[in-house]
């Protein structure tokens, strides 16, 4: 940083870096690379120091004000789903607290030996438990009973969408003297609205049952509470394919079929973004609290944007076909692993409020999912894919590219 | 060398001393009245009307500027943020001296942060209101144009007391800023601490004002989100990368040589601007078939996302820029909170006038040639970018919601019966002729 000019009174930052008196952060990987192929672009940015931008989420003096006492160590219990895109959201989470010291019991749904437990990220809940952690298994309509006297300061529910699910979590939290009740909900109860992007406070699906949830929490008077709503997300772990669905297609050299224009944006994020921000609402549940976030990176990408980023990571070829799900007569949520329609939310809560930063990087986060794909042979895998076929016939195109 | 003189557009001096509440408040649902009258939220110095704003009678404009023994110093009247700007700048040893501007046989010497301001442009439309803004926060502000638009019009909505203020305030430099020789000499003749560079292209226009003006305090250029390299991530941030082959990279190269010239810069990056008054037929475009009441064709699939951005939010951000220690060697994006799609905008501007929603036509413009005519206002791409870093540095937000945006341009313009351009639907016509209907 530039030391500020001599001749102006003391206190005075120097002119040049008058908003970069701000704590050091990990600047986001993003500046230096261009997210294009285009690598004849100058950009103009190589004439400037690097520090003269700030990341686009650096945190203001105003937004980050640890809450009293938050720094201290806590007791988090999470309560994970067993299966879907939400359950590697606990184990990063859990690794993360772990991390910074606080005390972690992770109570998942089920049995210890079901088969569910063979997939990640339950695979690899040793790492947990090696970090300290704990593990349990159960039902959750009975977690008192199952954590015994263990008390918590701060409860997470990545579970249940509907209050059937969630209230005995919620209720047993309040009873018994629950400080901090975060809960995973999703950016999917926003009503669609032509203007983008879904933003914390937009209208909601009414009917939509992790509403009635939200609503529920915000009613108990816990000390703090906040509500997280996430999109899709991608990191090593998760329990359910996300980027795998275009390796599949781009390693043997299918045409990957996106339905509709290809210009849908969608928001995918890396898995560490989400934890973070929820590290973030621990440490500062004072400002955290009745607050709702957007779990979500800062970037949205589109459906073609996501295929030739995918196809870049694997170093392939990419052939995408368009085509319309109702004249070929297929489900389009069958057929891909996106909703087929805009679907992208910002977090601005999670950065003005919590000083949170995204730190999603898709072409670099894309290639190490890519490589850890290839390691674990899916590549090799035998694979049908009947509903591209289908399409393709309708559309008459050739496999191979 | 020609001598042009400055004058004021009206030598009468007036003595308003009015302070402008802005009247709109937000309610979380729906929609609300538009506002009739153009308003500002800034709190106002409280200052005798006739410092600074009144204008001399005639001036020749060959005389340099020379630093004045007498004139008062920055005052600790300041804001904070701007004695800081100030004493980072220049230095404790060297204090601004200014000339103040005074009518004949008035004695009054004002401290104040009030200003000598040019804005290159000014008479068409984000300078309309930028002026107006900047006449009401005291300074004293000039506007270099040709002349070819009145220097100077009456606002629907706004009174004639009002206008009258502002029309008496108001100073014109009149050339073409293309003649580099005069922009240096008559600008170094006048001298200015501040310049907004509402329509500057090129950088080589801009070299003459900073080779003018050595002790210029601050100059805000008016630049464009159309600088950002085309991306599948979005939306773009100032960090992006930019193209340095793009159709505005004359503002690029602007925005470089400020950079490289050591004075203290600061960028606004809008993407579409909107609003009463607004000369690119963006809103325009939709509210003629409106009101025709013909369908709205739309290329492709009408889920492309743009962004428009109300001129009086972009107003108020070169206000906020000003002074502001923040904004030093920074570009900010400044738009509308949230982005739409053209399907979307349709209806908005459907909303907005008050029409039925409207027939939306998609169409594949790789089937027409439609020669230099645009068929339609937006690129056709996903185009927006973040506000947030001048939401979080600057204080910024922006007033306008899209539908109500659309509204007060609506109200205050096209609903009215004024329009810049008159409507042109001949390439409807070949699109509705042959159209198709594509996949969405």
């Amino acid at each position: 940083m530039a030391v500020a000019s001599a001749s102006t009174a003391a206190a005075l930052p120097s002119l040049h870096y008058a908003s970069r008196s701000l704590p050091h952060r990990t600047l986001r990987l993003l500046p230096s690379i261009p997210y294009t192929s285009h690598s004849t672009v100058t950009r103009l940015s190589s004439r400037r120091l690097p520090n003269r931008y700030s990341s686009p989420s650096s945190p203001s003096s105003f937004s980050v004000k640890a809450a009293a006492a938050s720094a201290s160590k806590k007791s988090v219990l999470i309560v994970n789903t067993n299966s879907g895109g939400h359950a590697v959201i606990g184990f990063y989470f859990a690794q993360e607290l772990l991390g910074s010291g606080h005390e972690v019991t992770v109570l998942t749904v089920g049995d210890e030996g079901s088969d569910k437990m063979k997939k990640p990220p339950f695979t690899r809940f040793s790492e947990l438990v090696s970090s300290g952690g704990k593990t349990l298994w159960g039902d959750p309509a009975e977690v008192g009973d199952i954590v015994g006297k263990n008390k918590f300061d701060v409860v997470l529910d990545n579970n249940g969408k509907d209050l059937d699910t969630v209230k005995p979590v919620a209720d047993w939290a309040k009873s018994a003297g629950v400080e901090q009740f975060l809960y995973i909900s999703s950016a999917g109860i926003y009503k669609t609205s032509d203007e983008i992007p879904h933003v914390e406070g937009d209208l909601v699906k009414e009917d939509a049952s992790h509403v009635a949830v939200e609503k529920y929490i915000a009613g108990l008077s816990f000390g703090s509470w906040a509500v997280f709503r996430p999109q899709y997300m991608i990191g090593s772990g998760n329990n359910k394919d996300c980027e795998e669905w275009f390796f599949d297609r781009i390693v043997r050299n299918r045409p990957v079929p996106l339905p509709g224009s290809g210009m849908q944006l969608t928001n995918i994020s890396h898995v560490r973004d989400l934890s973070s921000m929820l590290s973030l609402a621990v440490e500062n549940s004072d400002a955290a609290n009745g607050k709702i976030f957007n779990c979500v990176s800062d970037r949205a990408v589109t459906f073609d944007g996501l295929a030739k980023l995918c196809a870049q990571a694997a170093g392939r070829e990419l052939k995408i076909i368009h085509y319309d799900p109702k004249a070929v007569g297929i489900d389009a949520k069958k057929a891909f692993p996106f909703r087929n329609m805009h679907f992208y939310a910002e977090p601005r809560a999670a950065k003005q409020i919590l000083g949170w930063t995204s730190t999603t990087n898709l072409p670099e986060d894309l290639k190490e999912r890519y490589d850890e794909y290839v390691k674990i042979g899916r590549d090799k895998k035998e694979m049908k894919f009947d509903i591209d076929d289908k399409i393709l016939e309708s559309l008459k195109v050739a496999v191979t590219v | 060398m020609t001598i042009h003189t400055r004058k004021a557009v009206d030598t009468a001096v007036s003595y308003p001393s009015q302070k402008y509440v802005r009247q709109r408040t937000r309610e979380a649902s729906g929609l609300e009245p538009p506002p009739t009258t153009l308003t500002t939220t800034r709190a106002h110095l409280d200052r005798n009307a006739n410092a600074l704003g009144a204008p001399m009678a005639r001036l020749v404009a060959a005389q340099p500027r020379q630093a004045s023994p007498w004139a008062s110093p920055r005052s600790s009247l300041l804001p904070s943020s701007l004695s800081e700007f100030h004493g980072a700048t220049l230095g404790a040893s060297l204090q601004k001296k200014r000339r103040v501007w005074q009518p004949k046989g008035s004695l009054q010497v004002t401290a104040s942060s009030a200003k000598k301001i040019l804005i290159m442009g000014g008479t068409r439309f984000i300078g309309v209101f930028l002026s107006r803004l900047l006449v009401q926060e005291g300074h004293q502000v000039t506007l270099f144009t040709r002349g070819k638009a009145p220097i100077t019009q009456q606002l629907p909505g706004e009174s004639d007391q009002d206008y009258a203020d502002f029309k008496s305030k108001i100073l014109h430099l009149k050339g073409d800023r293309k003649d580099f020789e005069f922009v240096k000499t008559s600008l170094a003749a006048e001298g200015f601490d501040v310049v907004y560079d509402i329509n500057g292209r090129e950088a080589t226009e801009v070299e003459p004002i900073l080779d003018a003006l050595p002790k210029l305090e601050q100059f805000i250029y008016c630049s464009s989100a159309g600088v950002y390299l085309k991306s599948d991530m979005l939306p773009h941030f100032e960090i992006d990368a930019v193209d340095p082959k793009s159709r505005h990279k004359g503002k690029l190269e602007t925005e470089s040589l400020l950079d490289s010239r050591g004075v203290n810069w600061t960028s606004l990056r809008p993407v579409y601007i909107y609003g009463p008054l607004n000369y690119n037929p963006v809103e325009e475009w939709f509210f003629h078939r409106l009101k025709a009441g013909r369908p709205i064709p739309v290329p492709n699939s009408g889920v492309q996302i743009t962004q428009l951005g109300h001129v009086k939010d972009l107003a108020r951000a070169f206000i906020t820029v000003l002074g502001n220690s923040k904004a030093s060697k920074q570009v900010y994006n400044i738009s509308g909170s949230k982005y739409v799609t053209f399907d979307g905008l349709a209806k908005a501007c459907a909303k907005a006038g008050g029409f039925p929603e409207p027939e939306i036509v998609h169409y594949n413009p790789k089937e027409f040639d439609f020669g230099k005519k645009k068929a339609f206002p937006f690129r056709d791409q996903h185009f927006f970018a973040s506000v947030e870093k001048a939401e979080r540095e600057l204080g910024w937000t922006p007033e306008y919601g899209l539908v109500d945006g659309l509204a007060d341009s609506y109200n205050l313009d096209f609903g009215r019966g004024t329009f810049r351009k008159a409507a042109d639907f001949s390439t409807d016509d070949v699109i509705l002729g042959k159209s198709l209907v594509l996949q969405s």
